[in-house]
């Protein structure tokens, strides 16, 4: 625990020191504010059936693959170009721990950045206590939900950028894979929005099935978490697939150099 | 060294080998180092030396064979070993985002040290390796190769370890630089164990206690400089500095004594002079009768005369040589078979 520790402290400290983290944060955070602002004004016009303050919830899951890339690309392919991952494995220390430190790092800074852009509803509902009632950013439930998702969601993304960080020695490339990866995923969500996942027989084959449909259809689960229905097996789905990408990233570094 | 006053064992290999594919890294190799020893590890690029050193401080494991590094059983317990070793990596990678202090708190932190242990012992290497007060409050990044190298090597000294494995240290330092690291194993020589690798030869010859010359993953030498001498040329050497003939002067040399071999030919800066080394098996009075016959022709100016022993260098390259010729013999008989095929 305390080596998980120390590698989650150096890497927080990594983070803040990258001007490229505060860059994407600054874009990241000024274009979520700008579409927020346009959204809440023109909220009454649209045929939008969720709680608007869910509308920060998908404009983060679809900015994630611009965002994701600047916080996870360092993460392993820094230490491979300067080969400073070969002198973290002369301590005794295991490279499970490692993955897990840099990915809770990269994860932690993900919430960091949500919590500053729940900020905005947050000052608006301060200084426009009736707007915000009215547009429903007093119920607590829609708040709890809405952050369950964004972090369910958040740590597999992260741990879907850490996987592509640790398979090149360049930054760029791991950041374009992350992209690439997160893009294709958020795609396969996107497009099947709205499909219903048939659960008839309980055989290991059905629930296999379900189970990846369930990963693919995840935002459909939006609809539950936005009015605070928590859907445990969306949290359990993502939890897998963030594990399963850990997973291999272990397996990657050790194979790298051990 | 008698078998008495032989040191207890800190690094024990017994029959070690290491396959990257088809490639032999290492094939069968065994030796032991004692307690508070420095040991030089020699041999050409692609020899086995950095493997043999990533082995024996956990980073990878061999195929088979058995390796005991401070009493750890590297095939049974490989990470314990970390605990108990500095180990400084060929090229001394290093984040360039940290000033010094940091890194070195940061590594010792990693390295099970805390509070004012890790205050003290950070103390402590940055004054063995010279980096006190304004270095250490610098950025890596904008430090200079020497100084980065004290860096590692004040990292692999952060736990007090018994066994320092030091990969090229002094790899593109200048002298100046380099004879600090020598100065700062020559402080701690007996305390702690040292087991380095390297190219440059005078280095190794100047702070080692022993050597271990590999070649093709074997070990083709090992010993204290004197036996390596005995053994590749037990012959009593003398070095001639001349201007002349060179086929003259080994034509004089030979009718004097036949036996004399030329084992080292090279130019004396722009001046045009010559340094050569011959060695004969008729001793020192044979050598001195040969350069009075040479100062006297009229032919040849001799500069130098001096009765020598033979350097790492000449060594090193008589070592490796006969594993040289073998591997290539081995080489040519496996394409004629396939020729053959």
């Amino acid at each position: 625990m305390r080596q998980y520790c120390i590698i989650l402290k150096y890497e927080l400290f990594s983070l803040f020191i990258s001007p490229a983290t505060y860059v994407a944060t600054f874009y990241f955070l000024s274009l979520l504010a700008i579409g927020f602002r346009f959204f809440i004004e023109s909220f009454v016009y649209t045929d939008w059936i969720l709680p608007p303050l869910s509308s920060l919830t998908v404009g983060l899951i679809f900015g994630a693959p611009a965002l994701i890339p600047f916080i996870t690309m360092r993460s392993f392919a820094e230490e491979r170009r300067l080969g400073t991952l070969e002198t973290l494995f002369s301590t005794p220390i295991s490279n499970v721990i490692i993955v897990i430190g840099k990915w809770s790092a990269s994860y932690l800074f993900f919430i960091l950045i949500s919590i500053m852009s729940f900020g905005f509803p947050l000052i608006m509902t301060i200084l426009f206590p009736e707007q915000g009632q009215n547009l429903g950013f007093n119920q607590r439930e829609h708040w709890i939900g809405n952050a369950l998702f964004l972090s369910i969601f958040g740590a597999s993304f992260t741990s879907i950028g850490v996987f592509a960080s640790s398979l090149t020695k360049n930054q760029m490339v791991a950041g374009m894979l992350t992209f690439t990866l997160l893009t294709l995923y958020i795609s396969f969500m996107a497009f099947s929005f709205g499909k219903n996942t048939d659960k008839s027989e309980n055989n290991l084959g059905n629930i296999l099935y379900h189970s990846f449909n369930s990963i693919i259809n995840g935002l459909n689960k939006l609809e539950h978490f936005s009015v605070g229905l928590i859907d445990i097996s969306t949290i359990l789905h993502q939890l897998a697939l963030t594990l399963f990408f850990l997973a291999i990233t272990s397996i990657q570094i050790n194979r790298i150099y051990r | 060294m008698s078998a008495e006053n032989k040191p207890l064992p800190i690094i024990e290999v017994l029959n070690l080998r290491k396959k990257y594919g088809n490639i032999k890294a290492l094939n069968g190799i065994s030796f032991s180092i004692g307690k508070g020893e420095i040991v030089g590890f020699l041999g050409p690029n692609g020899a086995g030396k950095s493997t043999t050193l990533k082995i024996l401080s956990g980073l990878i494991p061999a195929d088979s064979g058995e390796a005991k590094v401070c009493d750890v059983d590297l095939a049974e317990e490989e990470g314990e070993v970390r605990n108990h070793i500095g180990y400084l990596a060929e090229n001394n990678p290093l984040p360039e985002d940290l000033r010094v202090i940091e890194y070195l708190k940061f590594r010792g932190l990693l390295k099970g040290l805390q509070g004012s242990r890790l205050r003290e012992r950070t103390k402590v290497v940055l004054e063995i390796c010279d980096l006190e007060r304004k270095i250490s409050e610098r950025k890596i990044g904008n430090l200079s190769k020497g100084f980065r190298q004290r860096v590692g090597i004040a990292d692999s000294l952060l736990t007090e370890p018994r066994l320092v494995i030091l990969d090229e240290p002094t790899i593109g330092l200048d002298p100046q630089q380099s004879a600090i690291t020598r100065k700062m194993m020559e402080r701690l020589r007996g305390e702690v164990s040292f087991l380095l690798s390297s190219h440059i030869l005078s280095e190794v010859e100047a702070c080692c206690d022993r050597m271990i010359i590999l070649s093709h993953g074997q070990i083709v030498a090992e010993g204290t400089l004197f036996d390596l001498q005995e053994r590749f040329v037990n012959k009593t050497v003398f070095e001639i500095v001349a201007l002349g003939n060179k086929i003259n002067l080994q034509k004089k040399v030979r009718n004097i004594d036949s036996s004399c071999e030329l084992l080292l030919d090279d130019p004396v800066e722009t001046t045009g002079k010559r340094r050569y080394i011959f060695a004969t098996k008729n001793g020192e009075s044979v050598a001195e009768r040969i350069v009075k016959v040479l100062v006297e022709d009229a032919k040849l100016r001799i500069f130098e005369f001096q009765i020598t022993r033979p350097d790492l260098e000449t060594i090193f390259l008589r070592a490796t040589k006969e594993n040289w010729d073998k591997s290539d013999q081995e080489q040519r008989n496996k394409i004629k078979k396939g020729h053959r095929k």
